[in-house]
């Protein structure tokens, strides 16, 4: 067991705890920004910091630090056994029951880090040389950046855990400008992967490029209500927020609009989404959850059939189940419940064909004001800019626009779902098929 | 006591600085903060943090490279600087820092250390507020109260022989109700706070707020959707300066300028915006959310006129910035933590105040939408369009407020939106709020006076013509 983790566990012990758990988590940082063909800035830094969770009659204390000095842990111990006193105590607060954990490989590129910086810095420099030389309209980027990390977590417990396990990841990021006569537009794009190697730099740049330049000349529209196609890049985004619905705890504490719907309809039969901890490939992927239970892939709705909540162990103990291995967290703070790779599963049709099936209608490719979305009652109303649908076939482009609804009705309404699934971060890492609204208000002149 | 011996914090500069960069600066930060929470009105949580660190920033021929640690022992800093000097890119370029001239403003003094409150006082203010809640009747179905506090510890030392120190102190309340009525589902929130001790809660009522919030939420049971369209907006003071922050404010910071990519640079002198607006962004305002006495960069805040009477006058500056464009530095170079790069943001930045009173702006609005609280918004600093979800929100009819809607949101370009305000109220009022930037979170306050957009797009779900679909 780690030292810090071992001290910690017995000294929460000595004084008194019933069961303690250390969650420890250390990780590097490697982010070059360039601008105009020069660094702008490059952060380079490794950093730690540990959070103890103390259980004593069902009270459970929580507190972290960065500071890993002998006194500072000690210290840490007492305050979070202290902030516990004043909890309220329930049954539902204990540790999990410890399970084996099965390995999960492809989380960890081991020579992220020892790469040489320089051609990460290059690797920055080649996406804005090649984002500024695709089109004459596009001369400018506001932000281009490399980044990458290192993150490896240990967690042990008094009821014998103690696992770890590390993940990298790398990404590059394009913020484009298009300009034409006084009118500007921003294009935005990105690219992950575990290691720099996995990177698609012409892609994001092509994408930047396509997406800032498309929208020029972008006009409203009248207001109306019309079929609404989503692109992937919009749809990961509403699905992020989603995600937040499956919560058994926004569930318990009524904060949840999917809650009392559990075997209900709650979306069209062609919606199937899941939660999968083991995606290969998924950045989110973990082999266990924030208090060591063992991940897994969970169908959340299967043919527009709720079937379920996800669980850390309190809620689950809460609401009579089992853990669904959903706890999230940082050393910062206690394990909630949250995502990891939440995925709304591709369909059979073609993205060409489910534009063809709209006559008049919007095609949305970027939403603005996601923040704005009431998650409790579900109720949104976005900025979007895209591309109007004419027979078929993407038309001019649109911009300051409004589309407004509720998140449950444009589950219900989805009657076409492609087989182009996309991944974003959003919230989770999230994926998502372009799909087809049948009707929408949307708000413009 | 001092957050780092000033012998160390000399010997780690001069460290930094052996590759020949031309500037090296240590930020040294200790934080410390306690949240409790209570729902289903029982104490839910208890947690405190403790945050310490360093984040050095050395320049070399323009170039910017950063590093951080959490190991503030001499052997660990002195590696650190090694560390910056080596990894440290130098760059080609000649470059200049805004000059940190003024003396720094003391920190805000607290009356109430909140560290040295005890823990049952918070907890009774919470359960207060719980109870004042509920009290609002059965519809309200959950109650989520929370006391958040911190306490922020700056070091500022750099190689040109600056040494400041800053300490800010602040208490927030947060109290979200929810609301049912036959399976629909209503919330609403408050969320006051100031950078003062436990004091404040002498004068702002936990419970009161609470009861605004419960309120809020049973009104919107009733609540109409929103129609959707172009009208004239009427946007709420307080926390509707949000708007005036989103869509114009961060067009002004200074890093988005120097790359070109606002659609406010190269307009200093220029109008702006309509004669009636004059816009401020103010560091120095005692005890609110986004001052500061030193900034992150150790330049003492100040209060800097960014709009006046609709012209563009200034923009909001790092040092770096400053530098870069050949202006004096405004006390805006801030940081989430030493963790980050300081780079230009708001404080408190405000809509001054005008003529009309509220019921003026109303009276002389035929038709509209009075937007009277909003919430989270979104802005393209590039093009400067912009989204706000209203959380409050009426129909103005025949210059009288109508009835409440739900769900709107406002859309709308902030250069555009600036020329369009034709009346500016009298009752300005500042809110706090965490801005967020680059992966950035810092305290700022937004604020105005109520003011009408003779118009914008406004979304929602209600009163919309039926189109056609063909499946």
């Amino acid at each position: 067991m780690n030292p810090i983790a071992e001290r910690l566990l017995s000294r929460a012990r000595a004084q008194g705890a019933d069961a303690a758990e250390a969650y420890l988590s250390r990780g590097t940082e490697f982010t070059v920004k360039v601008f105009n063909g020069e660094i702008e800035s490059l952060v380079s830094a490794a950093s730690r910091g540990v959070g103890l969770r103390t259980f004593s009659e069902h009270r459970v204390g929580f507190a972290y630090t960065s500071d890993t000095d002998a006194a500072a842990l000690d210290a840490l111990a007492d305050e979070a056994l202290r902030n516990g006193r004043y909890n309220h105590a329930e049954e539902a607060n204990v540790l999990p029951e410890p399970e084996v954990i099965e390995e999960l490989s492809g989380l960890y590129a081991p020579d992220l880090g020892s790469i040489d910086p320089q051609r990460k810095v290059e690797f920055a420099l080649e996406m804005e040389r090649v984002a500024t030389s695709l089109d004459p309209r596009v001369r400018r980027v506001s932000d281009v950046v490399y980044s990458d990390g290192a993150g490896h977590v240990e967690l042990a417990n008094t009821r014998g855990l103690d696992v770890g396990f590390e993940r990298t990841v790398a990404y590059g990021v394009i913020d484009a400008i298009a300009e034409q006569d006084s009118e500007r537009q921003s294009g935005f794009a990105f690219t992950y992967s575990r290691d720099l190697d996995g990177l698609d730099l012409a892609g994001v740049a092509r994408e930047a490029v396509d997406n800032a330049v498309g929208l020029l000349g972008g006009r409203r529209v009248r207001t109306a209500r019309v079929p609404v196609v989503l692109h992937p890049d919009a749809g990961t985004m509403i699905l992020g927020v989603m995600g937040s619905s499956f919560s058994g705890e926004a569930v318990l504490k009524r904060r949840s609009l999917l809650a009392g719907k559990l075997g209900q309809p709650v979306a069209a039969p062609a919606v199937t989404i899941v939660d999968d901890a083991r995606l290969p490939g998924g950045l989110a992927s973990r082999p266990f959850d924030g208090e060591g239970v063992p991940a897994r892939r969970i169908e959340l709705v299967k043919d527009g059939m709720l079937l379920g909540y996800l669980q850390n162990t309190y809620t689950a103990r809460r609401s009579g189940g089992q853990s669904t291995g959903s706890a999230v967290r940082s050393y910062k703070s206690v394990p909630e419940v949250g995502v990891t790779n939440l995925v709304l599963q591709p369909g059979t049709q073609k993205r060409d064909d489910i534009i063809g099936r709209v006559d008049d209608g919007l095609h949305v490719e970027q939403l603005h004001g996601l923040n704005t979305v009431n998650p409790v009652s579900g109720e949104f109303s976005f900025g979007v800019s895209g591309h109007w649908i004419r027979d078929g076939r993407l038309a001019e482009p649109v911009r300051e626009m409004t589309v407004a609804g509720n998140l449950i009705g444009v589950l219900k309404l989805i009657v076409g779902v492609a087989d182009d699934l996309r991944f974003r971060f959003a919230g989770g890492f999230c994926g998502c098929p372009t799909v087809l609204i049948e009707e929408l208000a949307i708000g413009g002149d | 006591m001092p957050l780092l011996d000033p012998s160390l914090a000399d010997a780690v500069i001069r460290r930094a600085l052996r590759s020949g960069a031309d500037f090296a600066e240590l930020f040294v930060e200790r934080k410390r903060n306690q949240a409790v929470s209570v729902e289903e009105s029982q104490v839910q949580r208890v947690s405190s943090g403790n945050d310490r660190g360093a984040g050095l920033r050395i320049i070399h021929g323009g170039v910017v490279s950063y590093i951080y640690t959490e190991d503030l022992s001499e052997n660990g800093l002195l590696k650190t600087a090694e560390v910056a000097a080596s990894v440290g890119r130098r760059g080609g370029g000649r470059f200049a820092l805004g000059q940190v001239v003024d003396t720094p403003h003391p920190p805000q003094e607290v009356e109430l250390d909140p560290g040295g409150v005890d823990v049952e006082a918070k907890v009774e203010l919470l359960l207060e507020a719980d109870q004042a809640a509920r009290e609002k009747g059965g519809e309200i179905r959950q109650v989520a109260v929370g006391y958040g506090e911190s306490r922020q510890e700056v070091l500022v030392v750099n190689s040109e022989g600056v040494q400041h120190q800053d300490a800010r102190t602040r208490v927030r309340l947060m109290v979200q109700a929810v609301a049912e009525r036959n399976g629909e589902i209503q919330t609403a929130m408050e969320a006051p706070g100031a950078q003062r001790g436990f004091e404040f809660f002498d004068e702002a009522s936990a419970a009161e707020y609470a009861r605004m919030a419960a309120e809020r939420a049973l009104m919107l049971l009733d609540a109409a959707p929103s129609p959707a369209g172009t009208m004239p907006v009427v946007v709420g003071n307080e926390f509707g300066g949000v708007l005036f922050h989103e869509a114009c404010g961060h067009g002004l910071e200074a890093d988005f300028v120097s790359k070109g990519s606002t659609v406010f640079t190269g307009k200093v002198g220029q109008t702006v915006a309509s004669p009636i607006v004059t816009a401020i962004d103010d560091g120095t305002l005692k005890a609110r959310w986004g001052t500061l006495g030193v900034d992150d960069e150790g330049v003492p805040t100040r209060r800097t006129v960014l709009i006046q009477d609709g012209v563009l006058v200034s923009y909001m500056f790092d040092r770096l910035r400053a530098g870069q464009l050949a202006h004096p530095v405004t006390g805006n170079g801030r940081r989430q933590s030493y963790q980050h790069l300081p780079i230009p943001r708001m404080t408190n930045t405000f809509i001054a105040p005008g003529a009309h009173s509220v019921e003026d702006i109303i009276a002389a609005t035929p038709r509209g939408l009075y937007a009277r609280k909003l919430g989270a918004g979104q802005v393209d600093v590039v093009t400067g369009d912009f989204v706000f979800a209203v959380t409050e929100g009426y129909l103005i009819e025949a210059g009288r407020v109508g009835r409440l809607v739900r769900g709107a949101t406002i859309v709308g370009n902030g250069p555009r939106a600036l020329h369009r305000i034709d009346m500016v109220g009298n009752d300005l009022k500042l809110a706090p709020g965490t801005c967020g930037k680059d992966g950035q979170g810092v305290p700022v306050s937004v604020g105005q006076p109520t003011i009408r957009i003779s118009e914008l797009t406004v979304g929602g779900t209600g009163v919309v013509p039926a189109g056609a679909m063909r499946p």
